[in-house]
């Protein structure tokens, strides 16, 4: 995998979509090599010896036990109304929706 | 409470650390609400504990070193400092930390950087770089930490403090802002091993609202601490002692440790854990693919800051843009990144048959020894801005503490001497999981052995 290794922008512009991230133009050029070199050294894991046979580690059910499924309230000091952005009547307020309203509009 | 007053007091004086993110008048009334209401009876009455600030509290701000959470108080309290509390401790303050304990010198912090406590032109190590500087300059008895990668243990090690990593599970998460949860873990920061355990008994535990909890209770590890470490079989990891770039001082230290646990009468040889060579690069792959799932959370919709935008995706992308730092949105990325489509399983995917690898080298290490010994850190504190425009040599920082995170075991940094620049030097203990209480035993020897006393004196330090 190492000759594809080298993040290009085009790839960074969509992480950061996928992630959410607004990266500007500017800190493009920065932020591809960083994550190339990264990514480079990383890379190295895989000539670990580590073949099918060996399983990849996951919190099984000994790491994540279940609970008896009951609605318990967790006692808080005060409510979302005063931890939102925005908040009325039992409800966080967010901006429109964008592509989806204007696509039913 | 004078006790309280008093480590007010000493936080005031050392402002110049920047360790302690809470306005000091917030602070004075806090500590004095808290004296008035504290459990006399309790183990840790009237001691004045420095929190972390990605550890919820309701008497302060929680904002994990992050402009994201600027002000954000949080509704619930961490288990961890519940506990503390109904021990009789003190909640004194928020710590400065790299943002949401991602880094290794607090340089990565909303609030700017904090500053060594012997040398105001190095750094006090990180995430938990506040607690440890606080604790080493003697503002503060004890303070609480987390890690993810070695962020308890590295700036105890560089602090010349000590520093433990619990056993995953044995500290409740609730409470503790999530960065990667397979490897999260708090720990407490204190002066002495005794201390360390003392504040450990009174935090872990079974905590029902941690689904990772471990539902055994802790055997008691204070009363076993004198026991000594005659007969005890000790393995010095080599692949650890003979990392790349380990500086002299920081080697010769661990054969001292060697020749002290000989001493003592513990039987040492050196041991080979072949696979932990690769638990830096399994571990820059596993935490940030945790921690890109985690911090999604942060949207500016339920809490936090929110950037104003039209519609709502570009209310998220502008609101992350501008509340986290280039670290964290570093991290951010190539967790996205190694989760993609096309590069899941040559990244993450075999990023976690690594991690079973080294899981089954330690074990196979534990077959033949009870506890481990490594450095902390491959160097002593490093100077300011030193490795802040390069993220991978900031990485390799973390080598020697990343394996214990990615097993789930246990370990501690203890003080072992200074080196030729007058900085503290730590080494490690390592024990398996649960092993907490062989695992203080043989720290509290190396304690008795290396008698590092070095503390900057207070005002006056750098």
């Amino acid at each position: 995998m190492g000759e594809r290794m080298s993040v290009t922008h085009d790839e960074v512009r969509r992480i950061a979509r996928l992630a959410e991230l607004e990266v500007s133009e500017d800190a493009l050029p920065l932020l591809a090599e960083q994550m190339s070199r990264i990514l480079e050294y990383v890379a190295q894991i895989n000539s670990v010896p580590a073949s099918e046979a060996v399983k990849p580690f996951v919190p099984g059910p000994d790491a994540v036990r279940f609970r008896a499924d009951e609605v318990k309230p967790a006692p808080l000091a005060f409510g979302p109304a005063e931890l939102a952005p925005a908040f009325r009547d039992g409800f966080f307020l967010v901006p429109k929706l964008g592509q989806f309203e204007q696509e039913e509009g | 409470m004078a006790s309280a007053k008093a480590a007010a007091d000493r936080i005031v004086k050392l402002k110049r650390l920047n360790a302690c993110l809470t306005p000091i008048k917030e602070l004075r009334k806090s500590l004095a609400v808290q004296a008035s209401t504290a459990h006399p009876s309790g183990v840790l009455y009237g001691m004045p504990v420095a929190v972390k600030d990605n550890i919820c509290t309701l008497e302060y701000t929680t904002s994990c070193g992050s402009k994201i959470l600027e002000g954000y108080r949080s509704p619930y309290e961490a288990t961890a400092v519940a506990k503390l509390k109904a021990a009789g401790a003190l909640i004194a303050g928020k710590t400065n930390c790299d943002e949401f304990g991602m880094g290794s010198s607090t340089e990565h912090s909303a609030y700017g950087r904090s500053f060594h406590p012997f040398d105001k032109t190095r750094v006090p190590g990180g995430s938990s770089g506040g607690s440890a500087a606080l604790v080493a300059s003697g503002a503060v008895p004890a303070a609480l930490g987390s890690e993810t990668g070695g962020s308890v243990r590295q700036p105890a090690s560089l602090c010349g403090v000590v520093g433990i990593k619990p056993t995953y599970g044995r500290v409740s998460r609730y409470g503790i802002v999530a960065y990667a949860s397979s490897l999260d873990q708090a720990g407490p920061f204190a002066t002495t091993v005794a201390d360390t355990a003392l504040l450990l008994e009174a935090m872990w535990g079974h905590d029902p609202c941690d689904s990772t909890s471990i539902p055994s209770e802790p055997e008691p590890v204070l009363a076993r601490l004198e026991e000594g470490v005659a007969g005890l079989r000790v393995g010095v990891v080599e692949e650890l002692t003979d990392v790349e770039g380990i500086q002299p001082a920081v080697r010769a230290a661990v054969d001292s440790a060697r020749n002290l646990f000989e001493k003592a009468g513990a039987e040492v040889d050196t041991v080979s854990v072949p696979s932990v060579e690769y638990g830096l690069s399994a571990y820059y792959i596993i935490a940030p693919a945790e921690a890109s799932s985690n911090l999604a959370r942060y949207d500016g919709v339920r809490y936090g800051l929110r950037a104003p935008a039209a519609e709502v995706a570009t209310m998220n992308a502008l609101t992350r843009e501008a509340g986290f730092g280039a670290e964290v949105k570093r991290r951010i990325m190539l967790g996205t990144y190694a989760l993609s489509a096309g590069y899941y399983d040559a990244y993450y995917g075999q990023a976690q048959r690594v991690r079973t690898l080294i899981i089954r080298d330690f074990s196979r290490a534990y077959e033949r020894f009870d506890v481990l010994l490594a450095p902390t850190s491959p160097t002593t504190a490093f100077e300011l801005g030193a490795k802040t425009s390069d993220p991978l040599a900031m990485y390799l920082s973390d080598v020697c503490t990343i394996p214990t995170n990615l097993t789930g075991a246990t370990a501690i940094s203890v003080p072992a001497g200074l080196d030729a620049a007058g900085l503290p030097i730590g080494v490690q203990v390592l024990a398996p999981a649960l092993g907490e209480a062989v695992l203080l035993r043989a720290a509290r020897s190396l304690e008795a052995g290396f008698a590092f006393t070095a503390r900057p004196t207070l005002g006056e330090a750098a």
